[in-house]
């Protein structure tokens, strides 16, 4: 399976999910769109125009992408500007899981810092690769099997959905505590 | 010899009904309480009907979260509300509660992290997860917690589990010395999260062992696991002792309950001979009081080489705004004045916690010291209804992040310190040195 897109944004380490959307608007829509539209507000305004600008965009950083707050609402305000990817050199657990939660791949990448704004990319998940193909450099994805996978299947939903099935057929789903 | 393992592996062995280790890809992780606040609760529940009601339907049976005794909902973000879709979101998860029979705690009872472990909602060697990154707080307690996203969330409350979950690794940190006057768990959180840097423990469980550790109230330890996420670390873990079965205790018996044996032996220690991917040794007597700078809470610095204005404190939040903050903060203040050019914000981590500090004359101090007072909630540290800072306006916060743009303004400068560095700094309105200010024999 392969995605492509093009880089539109680098940023540098430890990038917050504060920086990505502000606390004060999430608790004020349950439309997930609505964080796309000021996603980076205080931080880097030009984000989305800039990434809607591809029909398919790139996000690069360094180390620690999407640290701190749990908000899934970071995950939103990315994807929903047309973002397909975000590679990076690490990404704290909270955000990754969000990230393979919503079909966001988080591509996680020794060194990012010979990828340029404007590449275009490659993403190949059966090859556990990346190819920048305005450089012709290859990267391998550090990436579990399992994570590939959930990546492959854009999230767990349908898994979650037939494990319920399965529990509701079993009755009591569980012992009473 | 089978290696021995950390009280995080034994944790999820024991939830798995089999040997965990570090590594292990675990499929489907039973997780034993569950908590929301009202910035994710409210899409959870919806993202909940929206994906599952049709399976339950097909089944034959009513939507029914897996077990209404181990979630519970707490409004604490933003309360009391702030706006329209606020309360909107408030009254969808009471509704939601009161159909599901889950508790759902009132605006003002407290900080979720406060109220969890207050509340014995939370106990050793559970696991527990909420949609907050401060959950690791409940590590103190020997828990194993951790922050989770809305569709995790919604998941949970379908299901009641974790999907590939892959057993954490442990870093140990090893604390010997004694503090020096004037230092507290926060200062010694400040600076390890100096020497870590905000990357420096990901994807690692932070447990903390060590004399210095051991001599510390429930309270401090709190303080520590809860900034712990602000080195990116998976959660944070301290070995469960007298005083945390103290606590669990005292906390059970407010609510009219007492310690079974099942939730004693649900509780777990680290062997001596378990593996860690890295042990990081802290002298603790070394430590100063400690601020950490804008605009990384990594970027930690002995309070005595600063001295910037400030025009607000804020004494609160998830990581210090229980009783012996407030205690050590009113110390410094009786008698004392806030500075004409700073804002003194006081928010009580709870209910319990409040009427604690009105009870023994606290909140009077603070109130005659010039305070703001506020009822329970994560007030600026949320940087939504209360205390927003303006662009060049400077905060020192006992709080957890001063990210840019944290509390309002990105053009505004947010500082990190403990309760005692907040009370100073709010008397002289630039950043101080609490020691001057320690009655006498204090440490």
């Amino acid at each position: 399976m392969q995605m492509r897109g093009t880089v539109a944004k680098r940023f540098g380490d430890d990038i917050n999910t504060d920086y990505i959307i502000p606390a004060y608007l999430l608790q004020e829509s349950w439309d997930k769109q609505f964080f796309a539209d000021h996603a980076f507000e205080g931080y880097d305004p030009a984000f989305g125009p800039t990434c809607r600008a591809n029909k398919e965009s790139i996000v690069v950083a360094g180390n620690n992408f999407g640290c701190g707050s749990s908000r899934e609402q970071a995950v939103y305000a990315i994807k929903y500007n047309n973002v397909v990817a975000v590679v990076a050199q690490s990404f704290p657990d909270i955000f990754f899981r969000n990230c393979l939660n919503n079909g966001l791949l988080p591509i996680q990448i020794i060194d990012t810092s010979g990828i340029s704004i404007g590449d275009e990319l490659v993403v190949d998940l059966d090859s556990h690769s990346i190819r920048d193909n305005t450089t012709g450099t290859e990267y391998p994805i550090i990436a579990t099997d399992a994570a590939i996978e959930t990546m492959k299947r854009g999230g767990f939903l349908g898994f979650v959905r037939e494990r319920l099935r399965q529990k509701l057929k079993a009755v009591p789903m569980r012992a009473p505590s | 010899m089978v290696p021995g393992a950390t009280i995080t592996e034994k944790i999820v062995s024991r939830a798995m009904g089999r040997k965990a280790k570090a590594g292990d890809l675990i499929e489907a992780l039973p997780v034993d309480k569950l908590y929301f606040n009202e910035v994710i609760g409210p899409p959870a529940i919806l993202n909940f009907e929206k994906d599952f009601e049709d399976v339950y339907t097909e089944s034959g049976k009513r939507l029914q979260v897996f077990n209404p005794s181990r979630i519970a909902f707490m409004p604490d973000h933003t309360v009391p509300s702030c706006s329209i879709k606020v309360s909107q979101g408030i009254r969808l998860m009471a509704d939601f509660a009161k159909d599901q029979g889950i508790a759902m705690y009132k605006e003002g009872d407290g900080i979720e992290h406060t109220i969890a472990s207050e509340e014995a909602f939370v106990l050793p060697g559970e696991i527990a997860v909420a949609t907050d990154s401060h959950t690791c707080t409940q590590g103190a307690l020997g828990s194993l917690a951790f922050g989770i996203g809305t569709t995790e969330g919604e998941n949970l409350l379908a299901t009641g589990e974790l999907y590939s979950f892959t057993v954490p690794e442990s870093i140990k940190f090893k604390v010997s010395g004694k503090f020096q006057r004037g230092v507290y768990a926060k200062d010694l959180v400040l600076h390890i999260l100096g020497m870590m840097g905000e990357g420096g423990a990901s994807k690692r469980v932070a447990e903390y062992v060590g004399p210095t550790i051991d001599s510390l109230d429930m309270e401090g330890r709190f303080t520590i696991c809860n900034l712990s996420v602000e080195m990116s670390a998976r959660t944070a873990i301290m070995n469960p002792d007298s005083k945390t079965f103290a606590y669990v205790n005292q906390a059970l018996s407010r609510r009219g309950l007492t310690m079974t044996d099942e939730m004693r032996g649900m509780a777990a220690i680290s062997d001596s001979d378990a593996t860690f991917s890295k042990v990081v040794e802290v002298d603790a007597s070394s430590i100063e009081p400690t601020v950490s700078l804008p605009h990384s809470p990594a970027n930690a610095k002995p309070v005595s080489q600063v001295t910037d204005r400030i025009d607000s404190v804020f004494l609160g939040s998830c990581a210090n705004a229980r009783e012996s903050d407030l205690t050590i903060a009113a110390k410094i203040l009786k008698g004392r004045k806030v500075s004409p050019n700073t804002n003194l914000l006081v928010i009580p981590a709870s209910r319990r916690v409040y009427n604690w500090a009105m009870d023994n004359g606290l909140l009077k101090i603070f109130a005659d010291a010039g305070a703001n007072i506020e009822s329970s909630n994560c007030g600026p540290c949320f940087g939504k209804h209360m205390g927003i800072l303006a662009p060049g306006d400077r905060c020192l916060s006992t709080s957890n992040r001063n990210y840019k743009g944290r509390m309002g303004s990105p053009e505004a400068f947010i500082y990190l310190g403990s309760p005692a560095v907040a009370a100073a700094t709010a008397i002289e309105g630039r950043i101080a040195d609490p020691r001057k200010y320690l009655p006498a024999g204090e440490d």
